[in-house]
C-alpha cells in the first residue's frame, strides 16, 4: 500500500502540491502569529520601557523630619535602598536635601512683625542646574550660592556672609554662617519645582513651614551636599531620584523591576525606622510598566483573534483541498476497495500521507513564518514601533507550527477516509439536517458572542477572553454560512431568467452555477476569504480611525500648549508667531458642581474655549451632524466686550478720595484683555486715596491692550463701625478710547454680596476717566467683602453651557437645567444649552464646555481677576513645525492630535494590530484564490470528458469558454459579493465592540466602523481580477483540451 | 462524386511518430448514400472511432478528403466544423454524452438552443422528439435519474433535434443490456427512416449489423468491405 501511496504521490503531485500549499500557509500564519504574540509583545515591553519619558522612569524617595545627626546615614540608606529597588538595573541617582527653616536677619516688612526665614541645600551637580552669573562655585566649607533673586531681595553680592539663625523647630540648631561665593540663575527643567520655594528665591507666605510662624522665607543657600549632611542641620526634605538605565531591558528585568518597586516603600520605611518622621518611594515607573503589560495582553488578544479567523480559513482550504483530492481519486477508491483493500490499509494510507505532507509543512512553515515575521517586523508599523527583529526560531513558534500541522493533519487524515457520501434520500436529508443544525448552531454562537461583546464592560480588562478572542471569527463563520443558503436560490432565479434566452451559452452556465453540486465546493473558502480579507481591511481602518478620533477627542485641539504657570499679557502673540493657525486661550480645570467633588475617576471638569473660533480650535467627534460651531454657537456671548483700547507703555493714574480721618487705600486690579480674548489683571502696589495723582504703570507693555474692567479692593482698618465715602477715578491715557466720546457702557457692583460692605456704589466714565464711587463699611473683617467691580459689560447672569452626557447623567441635568460650579472659588451659574456625547480634551468626563468670554466676565463681575486660563490652543497650525517651536518656547507641554495619534498607532504594544491585519488580509486573499485555482483545476479535471462532448455536439470552443467562464461568474462574483457583505456586516458589528483603548477600557469616543470604500475596492478589484486569471487560465486549458482524444478515452 | 451523402477519399490518420506510430486509418475510402443507416464494424483499436471523429470534424486527417452533404469537411476552420456539427451531423455516444445538469428535454434542446431557435418552436421541436423516442413522462428527470437505455435515446433525440443531414453513433449500445440495446438500435432504424437521415453507426453487435442498410468493416485502419 505504501509503495501504491508513493506512486499516486508521483502521479497526482499537483494536488498534493495544493495541499501542501494550504498546510504551510496556515502553519505559517500560525508561527507568524505566535511571534508576534511572544517575541513582539515581550519585545514591545522592552522597547516601550526604553522609549518611555524620562520622567515615567524616575523613581524617587521623598524623606521628610530627618535629625542632623541621622542626616548622611539617612541619605546613604535612601540611596541604598532605591538603588537595590531598581535592580536588576543600573541607576544613577540625584540626592538634594534641605534644611529646615532658619531665621534669617532681614527687616520686617512695613512693621508687619513677620521674620524672614532662610534655609540650606544641598544638590547634586549643581553646575549642571543652574549659571553662574558671579563668583565661583563653591569649594570651600561655609561657602554657598544664592539665586539671583535672593541675592537681589537680600542684597547680597559675592564675598558677604550670611548668619542664619537658629533652626525654626522643635529641636533647634545653633546658627551657622555661610559666605555667598556665587550668584546663579536656576535652569529651566533642572529641577527647581522640587525646590522648598520653586527655585523663586522668595516667598512671602511658603507653603512649607517648619513653625506654625509665618515668615518670609528666602533662599536656598546652596551649600555642598556632604557639608549639609555633616553640617549639622536638621533636613526638612531629602530627596533622592535614581532613573534605572532601561536602555537594554529584558521583560524579565523589567517585571523584577516592577515587583522590587511596589515594594520599595516598605523597604524605605522599614530602613530608615525612626530615624526619620516621613518617607515615601514614589514612582510613575510600575505604573507605566503594569500599562505596558495589559496593553501588551489587549493586543495579543486580538491577534490571537484574527490569527484564530486566519485558523479557521486554513482549516476550510484544507477541507476543500482533501475533498476535491478524494473526489478526483473516486474511481480509483472504488476500484480498491472492490479489490479488497481493507479501511484500516485505507487509513494507514492517508495517514502516511497526511503525516508526509504534515512533515513538509513544518519543515517550510518554520523557517517560512521566521521570514515572514522578520519581514513584517522591516516594514511599517513594526519598524517604526522599533521591533525590527532578524529571522529567529522560538520553541514557542516551534510548539505551535508543530500542533498546528499535527492538527490540520490529523484532518486532512479524517476527511480522506470519511465514507463518500450516499446518494439515497435518506442520507442526503440526514446531511441536510446535520448542515442546518450546523448552521444554526454557528448562527447561535455568533449571537451570543455579538452579545458578550457588546455587553463587555466599558472599563474592561487586558486578558484576552474566549468571546474577544473566538467572536470575530464565528461571526465571520456564521455569515458566510448564511450567505451559502441564500446563494442557490438566486443562483435558481438565474437559471430561470438565463432561460429564457434563445442562446446556449447563458442557459448551460446559469444551469452548471445552479445546478452542479460541486460548483459551490469552493463557495465557503471564497465567501469566508473574502469576509475575512474585507472585515481585515475595514477593522484596520476603523482601529485607525478609532485611534484618530481618540487622539482628537483627547487633545482636543490640532495643537495644545497647557502652560506650567498663568498665562501673561501678550502670550498669545508668541504662540501665534510661533505657530500660526488659530491661537485661543482655554481654561481647563477641575471644577465643584454644587456640593459635587467627583469621584476618583469621575472629576467633573471645566473646558472653556472662545467659541468664536470652535470650527478653527475645537475637535473630536460630536455623533450627530453638527459640528462644534453649530453646537457652541448658543454658547457665545451676544455682544463683544469692546472695552478701552490702551496704548502700548500708556500711563494711567488714580485719584481718590475718602471721608473721614481712617487713611484707606486701594489695590486697583485692572482687568486687561489682549488680541485673543485673553484676560489678565495688573495689580499695581496699593494706593492710598488721598487726593493725590498716583501714576500706574507698566500695565500695557504691548500695544492691543484693552480695558474691560477694575477690580477695586478697598482696604483699611476694619472690625470697627466706619462707613466711608470712597470716590477713586483712573484716568486713562488721552487717547485712550475709540468706543465713542462716552466709551462703552460701564456697570458697578460688590463683588460680594453677602456682607453689604458697599452701598451705593456708582460708575461713570467720560472716554477718559473711569469714576468709582461708594459707601464702604469696615465693619467686616474679611477683605473681600469690600470689592468694587466696575466692567464694560453687564453681568452676564447664568451663562449657557454645553455638557458631557456623563455630566448630565451624573447631575441629572438636562436641556434648560441650571446649575453652579465653582472655578478657582467663585461660584458660575450656567444654564445647560445642549449635551454632547464628549467635550473636546475631556474624553470620558463629566464635564462641561463653556465660552471662555463668559466665564472670564462671570468671574470678574465676581471679583475673580485671576486668569482662569491653562492652555493655549491652536487650530489649523500654519507651520509643519509648530509643535517643535511651541516646545521651544518653553510654556509648557505641547500635544498634538497628530502627535497623539502617532503615539496610539505606532506604539510599540500596539503596533502589531495594524501588522497582524495586514497578514491575516494576504493569508485571505491567498487562502482565497488558492481555493478558486483548486477548485478550476479539479474542474478541469472532472469536466474534460463533458466539455469534449460539448464540441462534439457543435458547440465551439469560445461558446465553451463563455459558458464555463459565465459558471463560474456566476458562481465566484455573488460569493464574493457575499463576502464583501459578510465582511461589511461584520466590519460594523463587531470591529467597532473590538477596540479599545490603550488603557484597556472602551474607546473613548466610542469606535464606530469605517468602511473604506478605496482600500476594499481596490482588495476587490484584485479578487475579481485574480479569480477571473485564474478561471479564465483553467477554462481556456480546458477548452483546448476538449478534443477527440477525450472522447475517445470516453468511449 | 455521386449524390452520396458522405464521402470519404484516401483518409489517412496517423497517432504519434516513428517506431511507435499508430496507423488509425490507411487510406480509407467509401460513400453513403442519402437515407441510409451504415453499420462500422470492427474489433476494438480498428479505427471505427478515429474514423467517426473524422467524419465529424472532432479530428483532422493527415491526408484524404471528407465531404458531408457536399461539405469539405477537412478544408473547415475550428468554427466551420463547430457549425457543421451544430448544422448537418449529430453525434450520439457511447457513454450517451448528456449534460448532466440539464434534464432530459433541457439536453434535447441543446442543439436548437445553439441554433438560437424560438423558444416555443424548440419546446414543441423538444416535446415531438421526446415522444418520438418515448420519454414524453421523463422530460423533467435529468441524467443521473435515467437508465442507460433512457439516457441513450435522451441522446439520440438530442442527435435529432437540429434536423442533422447525418448521424454518427459510436457504439450507441456498448453501454446497454441487450435488450435496452436492441430497443435503442430499433429506435435508430426508426428515426433513420421516419427523418430521412443518415447515419453512420459504429458497432459489434450483429443485431445492429442486420438492422443496416449496408456495413463497412475496418480492421488495423483499412475499410475491408
Amino acid at each position: 500500500m505504501l509503495i501504491l501511496a508513493a506512486r499516486r504521490a508521483r502521479a497526482q503531485w499537483p494536488l498534493l502540491s495544493s495541499l501542501l500549499v494550504v498546510l504551510v500557509i496556515g502553519t505559517t500564519l500560525l508561527g507568524t502569529s505566535a511571534l508576534l504574540i511572544t517575541q513582539t509583545s515581550q519585545r514591545a515591553v522592552e522597547v516601550s520601557a526604553t522609549r518611555a519619558d524620562p520622567d515615567d522612569v524616575t523613581v524617587t524617595a521623598y524623606v521628610s523630619g530627618v535629625g542632623a545627626a541621622d542626616a548622611r546615614s539617612v541619605a546613604d540608606d535612601t540611596r541604598s535602598v532605591l538603588t537595590s529597588s531598581v535592580a536588576p538595573f543600573t541607576a544613577t541617582t540625584v540626592t538634594r536635601a534641605s534644611s529646615a527653616m532658619r531665621l534669617l536677619p532681614v527687616a520686617d516688612d512695613a512693621g508687619s512683625g513677620v521674620k524672614g526665614g532662610g534655609y540650606l541645600a544641598g544638590i547634586e551637580d549643581l553646575p549642571a542646574r543652574a549659571a553662574l552669573v558671579s563668583g565661583r562655585w563653591p569649594q570651600k566649607p561655609r561657602e554657598a550660592a544664592v539665586l539671583q533673586s535672593t541675592a537681589r531681595l537680600l542684597g547680597l553680592k559675592v564675598g558677604d556672609p550670611v548668619r542664619l539663625g537658629a533652626e525654626l523647630g522643635r529641636d533647634p540648631r545653633p546658627p551657622v554662617t555661610v559666605v555667598v561665593a556665587a550668584v546663579v540663575r536656576p535652569l529651566q527643567d533642572a529641577g527647581w519645582d522640587r525646590d522648598p520655594l520653586g527655585g523663586a528665591g522668595y516667598d512671602p507666605d511658603p507653603a512649607e513651614s517648619t513653625s506654625a510662624r509665618q515668615i518670609h522665607a528666602y533662599g536656598p543657600f546652596l551649600v555642598d551636599l556632604d557639608e549639609l549632611f555633616a553640617g549639622g542641620s536638621a533636613l526638612s526634605r531629602l530627596e533622592v531620584s535614581a532613573r534605572p538605565d532601561l536602555s537594554a531591558p529584558t521583560s524579565r528585568g523589567l517585571d523584577e523591576l516592577t515587583a522590587s518597586l511596589l515594594r520599595a516603600d516598605r523597604r524605605l520605611g522599614g530602613t530608615l525606622g525612626d530615624r526619620i518622621e516621613i518617607e515615601r518611594v514614589s514612582s510613575p515607573l510600575p505604573q507605566v510598566l503594569i500599562n505596558a503589560r495589559n496593553q501588551q495582553q489587549l493586543t495579543s488578544g486580538a491577534v490571537l483573534a484574527l490569527a484564530v479567523i486566519g485558523l479557521l480559513l486554513t482549516v476550510i482550504a484544507l477541507a476543500l483541498a482533501v475533498r476535491l483530492t478524494t473526489g478526483v481519486r473516486t474511481g480509483e477508491s472504488d476500484l480498491l476497495a472492490a479489490i479488497g483493500i481493507s479501511r484500516r490499509q485505507f487509513t494507514a494510507v492517508a495517514a502516511a500521507e497526511a503525516g508526509g505532507i504534515a512533515v513538509l509543512a513544518v519543515a517550510l512553515a518554520v523557517p517560512g513564518s521566521s521570514l515572514l515575521y522578520s519581514a513584517l517586523t522591516h516594514l511599517p508599523p513594526l519598524a517604526g514601533a522599533g521591533l525590527t527583529a532578524g529571522v529567529t526560531v522560538t520553541a514557542a513558534q516551534l510548539l505551535v507550527v508543530v500542533c498546528g500541522a499535527v492538527g490540520l493533519a490529523g484532518l486532512h487524515m479524517l476527511l480522506a477516509t470519511r465514507p463518500a457520501t450516499g446518494s439515497g434520500d435518506r442520507r442526503s436529508q440526514r446531511e441536510l439536517l446535520a448542515r442546518s443544525g450546523l448552521d444554526v448552531l454557528l448562527l447561535g454562537l455568533a449571537a451570543v458572542g455579538w452579545w458578550q461583546l457588546r455587553s463587555q464592560p466599558a472599563a474592561g480588562g487586558y486578558r484576552a477572553d474566549a468571546v474577544r478572542v473566538l467572536a470575530p471569527a464565528l461571526i465571520l463563520a456564521a455569515g458566510a454560512a448564511v450567505a451559502l443558503r441564500i446563494l442557490p436560490p438566486l443562483l435558481r432565479l438565474a437559471e430561470r431568467l438565463a432561460g429564457r434566452a434563445r442562446g446556449f451559452t447563458p442557459a448551460l452556465a446559469a444551469s452548471g452555477a445552479a445546478r452542479r453540486p460541486q460548483a459551490l465546493a469552493a463557495g465557503l473558502l471564497i465567501c469566508l476569504g473574502c469576509a475575512a480579507a474585507t472585515f481585515g481591511t475595514a477593522f484596520g481602518s476603523t482601529w485607525q480611525t478609532s485611534q484618530r478620533d481618540q487622539a482628537d477627542l483627547s487633545v482636543g485641539t490640532d495643537l495644545a500648549v497647557s502652560l506650567a504657570a498663568v498665562p501673561v499679557t501678550g502670550q498669545s502673540a508668541v504662540v501665534r508667531e510661533a505657530t500660526g493657525g488659530t491661537v485661543g486661550p482655554v481654561a481647563r480645570q477641575n471644577i465643584v458642581v454644587g456640593q459635587w467633588l467627583g469621584g476618583p475617576d469621575s472629576v467633573p471638569r471645566l473646558v472653556a474655549v472662545d467659541t468664536r473660533h470652535a470650527d478653527a480650535l475645537l475637535r473630536g467627534r460630536i455623533d450627530d451632524d453638527r459640528d462644534w460651531a453649530e453646537v457652541t454657537g448658543p454658547l457665545r456671548p451676544s455682544a463683544p466686550v469692546t472695552g478701552v483700547a490702551l496704548p502700548r507703555n500708556g500711563s494711567l493714574t488714580l485719584t481718590g478720595t475718602v471721608t473721614g480721618s481712617k487713611p484707606v487705600t486701594v489695590s486697583p486690579q485692572l482687568i486687561l484683555e489682549d488680541a485673543t480674548g485673553l484676560r489678565t489683571a495688573c495689580t499695581p502696589d496699593p494706593l492710598p486715596l488721598d487726593g493725590r495723582r498716583h501714576p500706574i504703570a507698566g500695565c500695557a507693555p504691548i500695544a492691543g491692550l484693552r480695558l474691560v474692567g477694575v477690580a477695586l479692593p478697598i482696604l483699611g482698618e476694619t472690625g470697627v463701625q466706619h462707613v466711608a465715602a470712597v470716590d477713586a477715578t483712573l484716568t486713562l491715557p488721552a487717547a485712550g478710547t475709540d468706543s465713542g466720546p462716552a466709551g462703552p457702557a460701564w456697570s458697578v457692583r460688590p463683588a460680594s454680596t453677602e456682607t453689604s460692605q458697599l452701598n451705593g456704589e456708582k460708575v461713570s466714565f467720560d472716554g477718559v476717566r473711569l469714576r468709582l464711587s461708594a459707601a464702604v463699611s469696615f465693619a467686616d473683617p474679611t477683605p473681600a467683602s469690600r470689592v468694587l467691580v466696575a466692567t464694560a459689560f453687564p453681568d452676564p447672569g447664568p451663562i449657557p453651557v454645553v455638557v458631557s452626557s456623563r455630566f448630565a447623567a451624573t447631575v441629572g441635568a438636562h436641556r434648560g437645567s441650571e446649575l453652579t460650579f465653582a472655578v478657582d472659588q467663585t461660584a458660575v451659574d450656567a444654564v445647560v444649552s445642549d449635551i454632547v456625547p464628549q467635550v473636546p480634551s475631556a474624553p470620558g468626563a463629566a464635564a462641561v464646555l463653556a465660552d471662555v468670554d463668559s466665564l472670564t466676565r462671570v468671574m470678574a463681575v465676581r471679583g475673580n481677576v485671576n486668569s482662569p486660563v491653562t492652555d493655549w490652543w491652536v487650530g489649523d497650525p500654519a507651520r509643519a513645525d509648530a509643535a517643535e517651536r511651541a516646545g521651544a518656547l518653553r510654556l509648557g507641554a505641547v500635544s498634538t492630535r497628530t502627535g497623539e495619534t502617532d503615539r496610539l498607532t505606532g506604539s510599540p504594544l500596539r503596533a502589531s494590530y495594524p501588522a497582524v491585519l495586514r497578514v491575516l488580509v494576504v493569508a485571505a486573499v491567498v487562502l482565497l484564490l488558492g481555493g478558486v485555482l483548486l477548485h478550476v483545476v479539479c474542474d478541469v479535471q472532472a469536466r474534460a470528458v463533458e466539455v469534449a462532448r460539448l464540441r462534439g455536439i457543435g458547440v465551439s470552443r469560445n461558446g465553451i469558454r463563455a459558458a464555463l467562464i459565465g459558471e463560474h461568474a456566476l458562481v465566484v462574483l455573488p460569493l464574493l459579493a457575499a463576502g464583501t457583505g459578510v465582511g461589511a456586516l461584520a466590519s460594523y458589528l463587531v470591529a467597532p465592540l473590538l477596540i479599545r483603548s490603550d488603557t484597556g477600557a472602551a474607546a473613548v469616543p466610542a469606535a464606530v466602523a469605517h468602511w473604506p470604500w478605496g482600500a476594499e475596492a481596490i482588495l476587490l478589484a484584485v479578487l475579481v481580477g485574480a479569480c477571473a486569471l485564474a478561471v479564465g487560465a483553467a477554462v481556456f486549458v480546458q477548452a483546448s483540451r476538449a478534443d477527440a482524444a477525450h472522447l475517445r478515452v470516453a468511449s | 462524386m455521386t449524390g452520396a451523402l458522405l464521402s470519404v477519399q484516401g483518409v489517412h490518420r496517423t497517432f504519434g511518430t516513428g517506431p511507435s506510430a499508430v496507423h488509425a486509418l490507411n487510406d480509407v475510402s467509401f460513400e453513403v448514400e442519402p437515407g441510409t443507416m451504415v453499420a462500422l464494424v470492427g474489433r476494438s483499436g480498428s479505427g471505427k472511432t478515429t474514423l467517426l471523429n473524422v467524419i465529424g470534424g472532432l479530428d483532422r486527417p493527415d491526408a484524404g478528403t471528407v465531404v458531408v452533404d457536399g461539405l469539405d469537411v477537412t478544408g473547415l476552420d475550428e468554427d466551420g466544423l463547430s457549425r457543421l456539427r451544430r448544422e448537418r451531423v449529430s453525434y450520439v455516444f457511447q457513454t450517451f454524452g448528456l449534460i448532466p445538469v440539464l434534464s432530459a428535454a433541457e439536453n434535447v434542446g441543446v442543439p436548437l438552443r445553439l441554433a438560437k431557435s424560438d423558444p416555443a418552436e424548440r419546446e414543441k421541436r423538444v416535446a415531438l422528439l421526446l415522444d418520438l423516442v418515448g420519454l414524453a413522462d421523463h422530460a423533467q428527470q435529468r441524467p443521473g435519474e435515467l437508465s442507460g437505455g433512457q439516457q441513450q435515446r435522451v441522446a439520440i433525440a438530442r442527435a435529432l433535434a437540429a434536423s442533422p443531414r447525418l448521424l454518427i453513433a459510436d457504439e450507441p449500445t456498448g453501454q446497454l443490456d441487450a435488450e435496452t440495446g436492441l430497443a435503442v438500435m430499433a429506435l435508430l432504424r426508426g428515426v433513420v427512416e421516419s427523418e430521412g437521415v443518415t447515419a453512420v453507426v459504429a458497432t459489434h453487435d450483429p443485431v445492429m449489423m442486420a438492422l443496416a442498410d449496408r456495413v463497412i468493416r475496418i480492421a488495423d485502419g483499412e475499410v475491408t468491405c
